[in-house]
């Protein structure tokens, strides 16, 4: 540590340069990171809400509703079919809105519509039973979600190649940037690396203060930008509890586990700043590998 | 312990550095290597270190051909060369005890024993009081023997001296010449230099270079400009 300190005093406005573009990098990487995250869990919420819902009017009768949905389960189209009825709807309205008083007392299970969720058995089918269901009797809406899906997946698609585009581009930038600041180091110490090297010192030995200084910065840069976007996730958290209200949770599915991004829990903050230091890290340690060895040849 | 056979070094531009050079050097021998410069003194040297290549032929030290095309041992071979440098190469940010302990912390030595060898080593260069200082507050006869301490230190077998006493004056060049007497039989010693009175006086064997050549090889010889 002394002598990471003393290469800082050494070369402040080297260090300050090279500690300045890691946090810029990492700052913009972890934003991405947890934007991208959440599109990606909104996208996952989305698909798995009902494919097409179809609301009935006050006056369609039950046993209406359940024909249109026997003619609908025998058409081999469909692979479920959720009934909510009126007092179903009303215990969802309640249960949503159990923190709010004065819209409870507005409301009862009489203005609140009978539905039914279908989920088809394949996309394809989606347009058709929409279009069938428009034409029955007692039908009020038909919210087809299919629409709402695509355009999220083309929102979020475009969102990840401008993602990777500018990471990537990101990433270039810094670890040039890196390379040259480096390097600048390198050749203030290039009297001390040739002795060294007369010495009988190994290149593992020579590069060894330069990575260690790396990995600080690597380290610093991440603690202090993580430690910013989580202030701003704080503070923005009563606001995003206000958009996504009705939402229990947000999450992204591997194989093995689900990574829960909304509510804002402590696990996905621990792997939104495990991945910052790694990438931190990375990124810096590399740099300087690079910039030593052009100058170990 | 040192031997070259037909050694060529023929430089990037076309001039020739060493023509055909052969001699050996017995282990704990004590060796002057003399010429005017660009003789190709400095390029023995360089050659004995792997700062270079030879064009032709071979070099041994301490019955490793370091010539061989797939030699890589260069850290291990540097490891058993002390090197004593005209302009000391003494690290201005390091104090006096960090600057010779560099010797052993390259090869990765406990800093316990780092200490224990670094004192002995200042005791042995009278430099015991200097531990802390920082080059600046030293005279160059002081610092030429901080060079001598880093190039002892680690029990190096071979101690390459390129011009030692080239910036310094008579009397302090005797200061140092007495701390190579005190090493003489201990250590193989490559010692180049200009100073005729220094060679002529110790009358140790005297290498003469002239134009990449090898123009004299004596026991107990001299030198005149």
């Amino acid at each position: 540590m002394n002598e990471i300190l003393k290469s800082i005093k050494r070369t402040p406005y080297q260090s300050l340069a090279i500690f300045l573009i890691l946090f810029f990098t990492l700052f913009l990487s972890t934003v991405i990171f947890v934007s991208l995250t959440f599109f990606y869990s909104f996208l996952n919420y989305v698909e798995t809400r009902p494919q097409v819902t179809v609301y009935f009017q006050n006056k369609a009768e039950s046993s209406q509703i359940f024909k249109l949905r026997d003619e609908l389960t025998s058409s081999g189209k469909v692979l479920s079919i959720k009934y909510i009825s009126k007092d179903d709807a009303f215990k969802i309205y309640k249960d949503l809105n159990k923190d709010n008083p004065l819209l409870l007392e507005m409301v009862t299970s009489d203005i609140l519509p009978a539905s039914l969720e279908i989920y088809a058995k394949k996309p394809i089918y989606l347009p058709e039973i929409a279009e069938y269901l428009k034409k029955q009797s007692g039908v009020d809406e038909v919210i087809f979600q299919k629409d709402i899906v695509n355009q999220l997946v083309t929102i979020t698609n475009v969102l990840r190649i401008t993602a990777i585009l500018f990471f990537g581009f990101l990433m270039f930038m810094t670890i040039i940037i890196l390379i040259v600041i480096t390097s600048f180091k390198v050749a203030l110490k290039k009297e001390e690396i040739h002795l060294l090297q007369l010495l009988g010192a190994t290149r593992n030995y020579i590069r060894s203060p330069f990575m260690k200084e790396a990995a600080f910065f690597g380290l610093a840069s991440s603690i202090i930008s993580f430690a910013i976007i989580s202030l701003t996730i704080v503070y923005f958290n009563p606001f995003l509890s206000g958009y996504l209200r009705g939402i229990p949770t947000l999450g992204l599915n591997f194989h093995f586990f689900q990574l829960v991004v909304w509510p804002i829990n402590l696990y996905f903050m621990l792997t939104t700043a495990i991945l910052s230091l790694a990438f931190g890290i990375i990124i810096s340690t590399s740099a300087s590998y690079l910039a030593i060895e052009k100058y170990l040849k | 312990m040192i031997v070259f056979d037909k050694v060529t070094k023929q430089f990037p531009l076309g001039n020739t550095g060493l023509d055909e050079v052969s001699f050996e050097i017995a282990e704990n021998e004590f060796v002057f290597l003399v010429g005017p410069s660009g003789a190709g003194k400095t390029t023995i040297l360089n050659l004995i270190i792997k700062e270079s290549t030879p064009t032709s032929g071979k070099i041994t030290v301490d019955e490793i051909d370091i010539t061989k095309n797939k030699f890589d041992k260069t850290v291990d071979l540097r490891r058993k060369i002390g090197i004593i440098f005209q302009d000391f190469k003494i690290l201005l940010d390091k104090n006096i005890f960090e600057n010779i302990a560099l010797g052993l912390k390259v090869v990765g030595q406990p800093s316990y024993k780092i200490k224990e060898e670094v004192k002995k080593q200042l005791t042995f260069v009278n430099l015991s009081d200097k531990e802390n200082v920082f080059p600046s507050q030293l005279s160059a006869g002081e610092l030429q023997r901080v060079a001598i301490a880093r190039a002892l230190i680690g029990n190096r077998k071979i101690i390459l001296a390129d011009e030692p006493t080239g910036n310094l004056d008579p009397k302090t060049s005797w200061e140092i010449m007495k701390i190579f007497k005190k090493i003489e039989g201990k250590k193989t010693i490559l010692f180049a230099t200009h100073n005729t009175d220094i060679v002529n006086s110790l009358q140790k064997r005297v290498i003469v270079m002239k134009d990449g050549k090898l123009a004299k090889d004596q026991k107990k010889g001299g030198y005149e400009v």
